[in-house]
């Protein structure tokens, strides 16, 4: 009888450890390797405070909007993930993301977060995400290549016919890349972003929505309108009429590494981007001096295309997060990390070094913060800015519009892009989501 | 009644099973991903977003739009040239013409040609997309070495010339395995059949042509088998090179599968085009196997 309560003590005392070994397991973290420097210090303060280990997985930036998707839908993410913020609504609808509110409430940084950009990380009014940085896009270029061009700097144009006029003098003047304007699948959301949406802006009038995707007070997506049209109108210009840009860039095997390689050897001309590239037109985690850079490239506005009513720069805002899995083995040591990242110390150092667009006042007020001249000019950009329309499916549009871009990189004709996309939109969503603006 | 034979193993039918239940789960494995891609091909199922958990039956619509929407039959089109041209031209016939014209020769030579041609097997296909796409840039080894010397301004080929330089990214890629299987083959062939077709009179041409080339047959239709299918739906080294594009350019039904499943986000359409390139492949592989049969 005592051999047998013995063993049985025995058992029960192995599986009791057998079941507690799982709650020392380790928690994972993925990560685009543009964002390094802001996490992985946050995990090292991480590791040194609780004594878990991470594991850290860090990935490159091409193909990453895709892997999370996957990742997620397949249940094999990680606890913690850095997601680009216009999938977060989307992420969330389908159950993958942990809303965050009840842990927030109990951080004291939680407070100077600004409320719009918490917005975008939100579905249904709950919080699934923190945002890492904010941004705005502009026209940046090569300075030396300008000269070479024969156009005055600080360059101001002031519509779309000034950018094509520039374009054909940089390329009259043999400059290999004269508009790099992102274009096709590869590019992925940058070709929606950095490149239609920032025209589409400017297009047509706001009013109604008709410079937009998606008409927001009835939640339609636009089939077909003027905005598009001139919009898909400038690709067709830039990449097959009047050929300022081959395409290759877009389709290069890591396109952020040919941008740089092509800046590195003059090749540039304009390039429609972001405000990241500040850093990353270098180096996103170690960028070079201020002098070296303003010695190099300068920036303007996304001027509006010039028809009568429009506006007369454009910009549009996006920006990363980093959000829980639902599945994540341990909720609470994985919202420990997230805060441990965004802790003011390790995020304030990150933000001042690398450029980016403060999310929250205790850095944005900041007395350095305040005193950078870069940061300083795009935030007064950012007065005059608006989101991407974030509601689920945006992310099947915005696919949607990168395929037409690629059509047109084709020179298939605008008539033609428009039909198709079009359709597709129907396909997705069905007759009543989709309308057209005459 | 107990096989004499081996009388243990068929008289433990739960060693037999256990024997058999790898094998089984195997076969239901594969039949489970292929029932589910068949299955999920007539619904509207999503990546993500609301339909990827309350996703429903579409019946046909899935098909109609691979005939009806641009995008299936220009990538069709895309991966028969692609096919073609890189597998059964460029890797066949290369890697025979190596096998054959190797086989005489002194073992030094022929070690050096075989590692050469290993190599680009060997190599990770990532690693040979940025090798391949370096290469062909507008200040890459090509016109560096050979365009700009000759006196022509630098191409710029993955912006002019995309197909063409990942077909021939991928004879390079892949001719090993048809010289290995072709050169293996040949060695199968007895000299004294070749002998005497020579001391009958026979050109070089006409011994491989009449000799040769019908008793390797099974081969030839083997290997056409093997570098099809994969082939046809090969995806790493186009998709890193060029991601389907410029434009459309290079876009095979692989590359365009995975867009419209991982960046449009339906995996209803995606499975549909999978049974597509299910089924066309599997007729490419009933004409192989038609092949293969011993002429009566």
């Amino acid at each position: 009888m005592l051999k047998r309560g013995f063993l049985t003590t025995v058992a029960a005392v192995s599986l009791m450890a057998a079941a507690a070994l799982p709650a020392k397991a380790e928690i994972s973290i993925m990560y685009m390797e543009s964002f390094g420097s802001l996490i992985e210090s946050g995990i090292a303060k991480f590791e040194a405070e609780t004594g878990e280990k991470v594991n850290a997985i860090k990935l490159p930036g091409q193909g990453y909007d895709q892997r999370i998707a996957l990742d997620l839908s397949a249940g094999t993410a990680a606890d913690v993930n850095l997601i680009d913020s216009f999938m977060v609504s989307e992420l969330a609808s389908a159950g993958y993301l942990l809303p965050l509110d009840e842990q927030l409430a109990g951080w004291d940084q939680y407070q100077y977060y600004l409320p719009g950009l918490l917005e975008v990380a939100s579905y249904q009014d709950q919080v699934y995400a923190l945002p890492t940085d904010t941004d705005v896009r502009m026209l940046w270029y090569d300075l030396s290549n300008f000269e070479k061009a024969g156009i005055p700097t600080p360059w101001e144009p002031k519509n779309w016919a000034d950018i094509l006029d520039a374009a054909q003098k940089l390329k009259d003047a043999g400059v290999q890349y004269p508009f790099q304007l992102p274009a096709g699948t590869k590019q992925a959301e940058a070709a929606t972003m950095q490149g239609v949406y920032m025209a589409l802006l400017g297009a047509d009038v706001p009013e109604g929505d008709r410079n937009r995707l998606l008409k927001r007070d009835t939640n339609q997506w636009i089939g077909d309108s003027p905005a598009l049209r001139r919009t898909f109108e400038l690709y067709h210009q830039v990449y097959s009429e009047k050929e300022l840009n081959p395409a290759d860039l877009n389709y290069a095997t890591d396109i952020g590494a040919a941008v740089r390689a092509a800046l590195a050897n003059d090749q540039l001309g304009i390039l429609a981007s972001g405000s990241w590239e500040d850093a990353c037109l270098w180096d996103c985690n170690n960028p070079p001096s201020r002098e070296e850079r303003d010695a190099q490239v300068g920036w303007t506005p996304w001027p509006g295309s010039g028809e009568p009513g429009t506006k007369a720069t454009t910009n549009i805002s996006g920006g990363w997060t980093i959000g829980v899995n639902t599945n994540a083995s341990d909720k609470d040591l994985a919202f420990k990390l997230v805060t441990t990242i965004f802790d003011e110390a390790n995020f304030k150092a990150w933000t001042l070094a690398n450029h980016r667009m403060a999310v929250r006042t205790d850095i944005s007020e900041s007395p350095e913060y305040t005193a950078d001249p870069f940061l300083a000019k795009a935030t007064a950009l950012a007065a005059d800015t608006t989101g991407r329309d974030t509601i689920p499916g945006y992310q099947t549009v915005s696919a949607l519009i990168q395929q037409a871009t690629s059509d047109l990189v084709d020179g298939v004709s605008v008539d033609e892009v428009v039909q198709t996309y079009h359709d597709a939109l129907v396909d997705e969503f069905g007759e009543e989501k989709v309308i057209t603006y005459e | 009644m107990k096989n004499q034979a081996n009388p243990w193993l068929t008289g433990n039918l739960f060693v037999l099973a256990l024997g058999m239940l790898p094998a089984a789960i195997l076969i239901g494995a594969l039949l489970y991903f292929t029932a589910w891609a068949f299955a999920f091909s007539f619904t509207d199922l999503a990546l993500v977003g609301k339909k990827s958990v309350e996703w429903s039956w579409v019946g046909l619509e899935n098909f109609e739009r691979l005939f009806t929407r641009r995008g299936f039959l220009e990538s069709l089109w895309t991966t028969v040239i692609f096919v073609f041209f890189s597998a059964i031209v460029g890797q066949s016939v290369l890697g025979f013409l190596l096998a054959a014209t190797l086989r005489g020769t002194q073992s030094t030579i022929r070690s050096v040609v075989e590692v050469c041609i290993m190599l680009g097997w060997l190599l990770p296909d990532i690693v040979a997309a940025f090798l391949w796409s370096a290469t062909t840039s507008q200040t890459g080894l090509i016109n560096q070495l050979i365009v700009v010397p000759l006196g022509f301004p630098p191409i710029n080929f993955i912006n002019s010339y995309a197909l063409l330089v990942v077909t021939i990214a991928n004879i390079w890629k892949g001719t090993a395995w048809s010289y290995l299987l072709f050169s293996a083959a040949l060695d199968s062939v007895s000299r004294e059949v070749v002998e005497a077709a020579k001391v009958d009179g026979a050109t070089p041409f006409q011994r491989i042509w009449l000799v040769q080339l019908p008793i390797i047959r099974p081969h030839i239709a083997t290997n056409m088998l093997f570098i099809t299918i994969w082939t046809f739906t090969y995806f790493p080294l186009i998709f890193a090179m060029t991601g389907g594009g410029p434009g459309r350019q290079t876009e095979t039904l692989a590359v365009f599968l995975y867009n419209q499943s991982f960046s449009r986000g339906n995996l209803g359409f995606g499975s549909a085009i999978s049974v597509a390139m299910l089924l066309i492949v599997g007729v490419l592989s009933l004409f192989y196997l038609r092949l293969l049969r011993e002429p009566k």
